[in-house]
C-alpha cells in the first residue's frame, strides 16, 4: 500500500454512524486494550464495528486481533477477526520494520486508513490513538466527522496529569469528550479482598474536574494481558470474568451517550 | 457528553461585506466585523508570527502579492473549531479558531476594550 493522498479537509464518512477516538495524553495507560475490549464488547451487543488502529509508529492492535504477518499486495483491507473489521500499519509493515516518518506522513497514513479503506456500513468505527496530543490527535480533529472521545486514564496522579491535558486538547479543537475511564482500576486477589495496586479514584476526580462522565472502572486481571499476546481479548476469550463485565457496561454507557446525547454541529460554511 | 462552546463562540454566518470587510454573527448576538487588511495582519501561523518577532527592516522589499489588498479566496472549516484562510497573495497556513476570530472583532465595542493580543490558548498550529 502507498502512502495514500488523503484529503485535507473535512470530509465525511457516510457509511460509519459514529467515529470514537479511544485516546489519552500518556502511553501505557492501555488504550489499545481498552480499544480492542471495547470494539468487542459493541460487537457483542450485535453492532457492526471497525476497529482503526491510528498507532502509525507503534501499532499493537495486529497482536491483540492475532492477526499475524499480512501480504498487504495480496490483501484486502481491512481484515475481519472476532466479528470486527481492523486496519493497522502493521498491516502494511509487517512484524520487523519500523514506521521512520515524520508527522505529515503520519496524517497520511492516518486519513487514508480512515478515508480508502472499504469500511463498508459500520455502526461504530473505534479509533485507537496514539499517546500525546499531536499531529494524529489534530489531523483527526481538523478533518474527521469524530461523534466522541473516550479518555483512558489509570488511577495514578502521573497518568492523571497527562490525561487532563488530553481532554484539554480534545475540547479546545471541539471534539466531543464522552468521558474518562480508569484502567487498572484495583485487583480482587484470590483471597476475595480488593487491592488498589496504583491507588485508586483517579479517573473520576479527573472526569469530575473536567465537568464530563465518569464512564467506569476496568479492573486488573492478569488474563487481560495474557488474552492480548495471544491475539483474543479478554471479552471475547473469557465473556464471564468480572473484567469482561466492566467491557460490556461501558459498551452499553457509550453507546447510550452517542445514541441520546447531542450530536455536534459542524461549523457553517463561509459566503465569500 | 462533555458541554460544547458557548453561544458567544458558535458562529451562525460567516459572510464577506462588500470588497473589503467580512462579518460573523455569532450564537450571542455579537456582530464581529473585520477588514481582510486586520485579519491578513494577524494571521497566526508560525512564519507570520515569527516575521512579526523579527525588527522592521526599512530595506525589505515587498513580495508581488502584498501590493494586492488583501481579500480571502477561500475559508474552509477546520474540524469544528477554527477556519483557515487562503489569501489573494497565495499564503494559505493560518488558521483561525474561533476564540481567535473573536478576539480580532473591529466591532467598536470590541475595539474600545479589546487589546488584541493572541489568547494564550488559542490554537495556532499549521
Amino acid at each position: 500500500m502507498q502512502p495514500p493522498g488523503p484529503p485535507s479537509q473535512k470530509f465525511e464518512l457516510p457509511n460509519i454512524q459514529y467515529l470514537v477516538a479511544v485516546a489519552s495524553g500518556k502511553g501505557g495507560v492501555g488504550k489499545s486494550t481498552v480499544a480492542a475490549n471495547l470494539a468487542l464488547a459493541l460487537v457483542k451487543k450485535g453492532k457492526r464495528v471497525g476497529l482503526m488502529d491510528a498507532d502509525i509508529y507503534g501499532p499493537s492492535i495486529p497482536i491483540m486481533l492475532g492477526i499475524g504477518d499480512v501480504d498487504p499486495q495480496t490483501t484486502t483491507f481491512p481484515i475481519e477477526r472476532h466479528g470486527l473489521k481492523a486496519m493497522s500499519m502493521g498491516f502494511l509493515l509487517g512484524p520487523d520494520k519500523a514506521a521512520v516518518m515524520r508527522g505529515p506522513m503520519v496524517q497520511k497514513y492516518l486519513l487514508g486508513f480512515l478515508t480508502q479503506v472499504d469500511w463498508g456500513q459500520l455502526d461504530y468505527l473505534l479509533v485507537d490513538m496514539p499517546p500525546g496530543t499531536g499531529d494524529a490527535q489534530l489531523a483527526l480533529a481538523q478533518t474527521a466527522p469524530v461523534a466522541g472521545v473516550v479518555v483512558v486514564t489509570t488511577p495514578q496522579d502521573v497518568s492523571l496529569n497527562v490525561a487532563r491535558r488530553g481532554v484539554q486538547m480534545f475540547r479546545q479543537v471541539q471534539v466531543p469528550v464522552l468521558g474518562v475511564v480508569e484502567n487498572m482500576s484495583f485487583f480482587i486477589g484470590e483471597d476475595g479482598k480488593r487491592y488498589e495496586i496504583f491507588r485508586h479514584g483517579g479517573g473520576r476526580k479527573l472526569a469530575e474536574e473536567s465537568d464530563v462522565p465518569f464512564l467506569g472502572e476496568i479492573p486488573i486481571d492478569p488474563r487481560v494481558a495474557e488474552c492480548g499476546d495471544q491475539g483474543e481479548p479478554v471479552v471475547h476469550r473469557y465473556p464471564d470474568s468480572d473484567v469482561a463485565k466492566a467491557y460490556l457496561a461501558l459498551a452499553e454507557t457509550v453507546d447510550q451517550q452517542l445514541r441520546h446525547g447531542t450530536q455536534p454541529k459542524e461549523l457553517p460554511e463561509v459566503q465569500l | 457528553m462533555a458541554s460544547s462552546e458557548p453561544e458567544s463562540l458558535t458562529p451562525t454566518a460567516l459572510r464577506k461585506d462588500g470588497p473589503d470587510h467580512f462579518v460573523i454573527e455569532w450564537g450571542d448576538g455579537h456582530h464581529s466585523v473585520y477588514t481582510w487588511r486586520h485579519l491578513r495582519a494577524n494571521c497566526p501561523c508560525a512564519s507570520c508570527r515569527e516575521e512579526k518577532e523579527q525588527p522592521a527592516n526599512p530595506l525589505r522589499v515587498l513580495k508581488p502579492g502584498e501590493l494586492l489588498a488583501p481579500t480571502a479566496v477561500s475559508m474552509p472549516r477546520v474540524g469544528r473549531y477554527a477556519y483557515k484562510i487562503a489569501w489573494n497573495d497565495g499564503h494559505d497556513t493560518g488558521i483561525y479558531t474561533l476564540q481567535y476570530l473573536r478576539s480580532l472583532c473591529q466591532c467598536p465595542q470590541c475595539l474600545e476594550k479589546a487589546d488584541h493580543a493572541t489568547p494564550r490558548s488559542a490554537v495556532t498550529e499549521v
